[in-house]
């Protein structure tokens, strides 16, 4: 195999595990503050992504055409927006079922994620079909032996991996990520010290939905289209990401999201003749992961969270 | 008039702590103790008053303010600070980051650097671990990052449980020591403690708990040789 074609399997991948980190973080910010799994995420995900694509549709209809002025227009409006839904699933939807067994959370928000889904693919003008999304990066690439290095590629995953790094700078850094790691470790302890716990929670919801809208806009630029259904294989890959990693531990979830990459790139490389099948192949080492080490890579000791 | 005044309080936390129509003062600057042996309550008290568990019927109040029902951090605010059973350190946060939680209401960094400071002269120990996980620390040690953090509010009243569940006898000493220097701070103590002696030995005035009824009042000394403590004990 050549240099240039293992370097695009680099890129891809590189590409694929920010995106999938940015979704997994979400999933282990949840279960660190409140024990649960929310399922709804991939879905309100995908939401966050439409939300952009109709702000930006508003954009070109209002005449605001520079594209990066609209990139990021769309990506505070999507962001911010996926936020408040994530801050009201937690108050409205996963709150009151704290002393129930989690599963019925799990169930609760398995069915959201499939109410929005289904919304979005009735009520949104031709929403069961998919949209073109607008490229708003650069072209422009550059020639390195073979290899073509696309200036748009470079800006996403440096954008992604800075939201990454600033999240854990909030995390390790502030009060509110002191706050937030306190209620991991010690809900009631943490209360006991003056935190506003329902305050924590509902920042940390509307913190790992806001990322997760990163990661939809994201998907939305790489592969130039956004569908109802983008959500549902983006939530499921960032849920076994934060799994595989160690749920509950930041690290874990980033290390998992580059780890699920990797798979799929191996798995499109070595099975050229089959790559429809890499998220087979990836899915299927997931699994014999959690087979060897049940508890994820990065595994929660004590009281080990976030 | 007492600084903390409980009335008429039923509450229920797991089914074996149950309080039945408990009534009692905390008077400011005093170390007022609650004697009682394992599930008698003394726990469900303290969480009632920190919001924690809140009670089916009765009223507390702060400086004459009805605090019953408020949310944890909005009875913190008006100026209760807790030493919780069992120390309850953030394991895995560092010395630094469990004082700084004691102090998390407060954003001015110089005024929680000065309090740090005051923390590390009583336990220089806490100084030379600053960044150590407070997880691995011995349970000694852990002990003094419990009380440094529950200073570092500047609470006007501090509740303390069970301050020597599980330390060597040493500490336990130590410990006792540590409250009456709280109390000459001029701040408030409410103790819980199984340890009669030692802790009738420092305190103003104290009751009894059994089976979540209160059997017995007074100041220290008349506890000390009262029959009813005895009871709660051993009877």
């Amino acid at each position: 195999m050549d240099l240039g074609l293992i370097a695009q399997y680099l890129a891809n991948g590189i590409m694929l595990g920010t995106m999938y980190a940015l979704v997994a973080v979400g999933f282990t910010l949840f279960f660190g503050v409140l024990d649960v799994i929310k399922f709804s995420h991939g879905d309100v995900l995908m939401l966050g992504t439409f939300a952009g694509f109709t702000v930006w549709l508003g954009l070109q209809a209002a005449g605001i055409v520079n594209p990066w002025l609209q990139l990021v227009i769309i990506l505070i409006a999507s962001m911010a927006f996926t936020a408040a839904i994530g801050a009201m699933i937690a108050k409205w939807l996963v709150l009151p079922l704290k002393k129930a067994p989690p599963l019925n959370t799990l169930l609760l928000t398995l069915m959201l994620g499939t109410a929005i889904r289904e919304a979005v693919r009735l009520f949104y003008p031709n929403g069961s079909n998919p949209k073109a999304f607008p490229a708003l990066l650069p072209s422009a690439s550059i020639d390195l032996g073979g290899f073509l290095l696309r200036a748009d590629s470079v800006i996403l995953v440096a954008a992604g991996l800075s939201l990454i790094a600033g999240l854990n700078l909030v995390l390790n850094r502030t009060r509110l990520g002191l706050a937030i790691r306190a209620v991991a470790q010690d809900e009631e302890t943490a209360r006991t010290m003056g935190i506003n716990y329902m305050l924590v929670v509902l920042a940390t919801f509307a913190i790992g939905s806001g990322v997760a809208a990163f990661a939809g806009i994201m998907n939305g630029l790489y592969y130039s289209e956004i569908n109802f259904g983008m959500g549902l294989l983006l939530g499921l890959i960032g849920f076994s990401a934060a799994i595989v990693g160690g749920l509950g531990n930041l690290y874990g979830a980033i290390l998992g999201g580059f780890i699920f990459a990797g798979l799929q790139v191996v798995g499109a490389a070595l099975l050229p003749f089959a790559s429809a099948y890499k998220d087979v192949f990836a899915f299927a080492v997931v699994i014999a992961i959690m087979a060897w080490k049940p508890t994820g890579l990065i595994p929660e000791r004590t009281s080990d969270r976030v | 008039m007492a600084q903390i005044e409980v009335r008429g309080l039923f509450a229920a936390y797991d089914k074996a702590d149950v309080l039945h129509d408990i009534s009692l003062d905390v008077k400011p600057g005093k170390i007022t103790c609650l004697l009682g042996s394992n599930g008698a309550g003394k726990s469900t008290l303290i969480r009632a008053i920190l919001g924690l568990t809140p009670p089916h019927t009765g009223k507390i109040l702060l400086d004459g303010h009805d605090i019953t029902g408020l949310p944890t951090h909005k009875i913190v605010s008006r100026g209760i600070a807790a030493i919780p059973e069992g120390r309850k350190m953030f394991p895995k946060l560092t010395v630094t980051e469990n004082l700084r939680l004691g102090a998390f209401q407060v954003a001015d960094n110089k005024v929680i650097r000065e309090r740090m400071d005051t923390v590390f002269e009583a336990f220089p120990r806490l100084a030379e671990r600053r960044d150590q996980l407070a997880g691995t620390m011995s349970g000694g040690e852990q002990a003094m990052v419990s009380i440094g953090r529950g200073l570092m509010g500047a609470p006007k009243i501090l509740l303390i449980d069970e301050p020597s569940l599980g330390l060597s006898p040493l500490y336990v000493k130590e410990n006792f020591r540590i409250i009456e220097g709280i109390r000459e701070q001029g701040i408030t103590v409410f103790l819980v403690e199984q340890n009669v002696r030692q802790t009738l030995a420092i305190a103003d005035y104290g009751y009894v708990l059994s089976g979540g009824k209160l059997v017995g009042e007074g100041t220290a000394a008349a506890l000390s040789s009262d029959s009813a403590v005895h009871a709660a004990y051993f009877g």
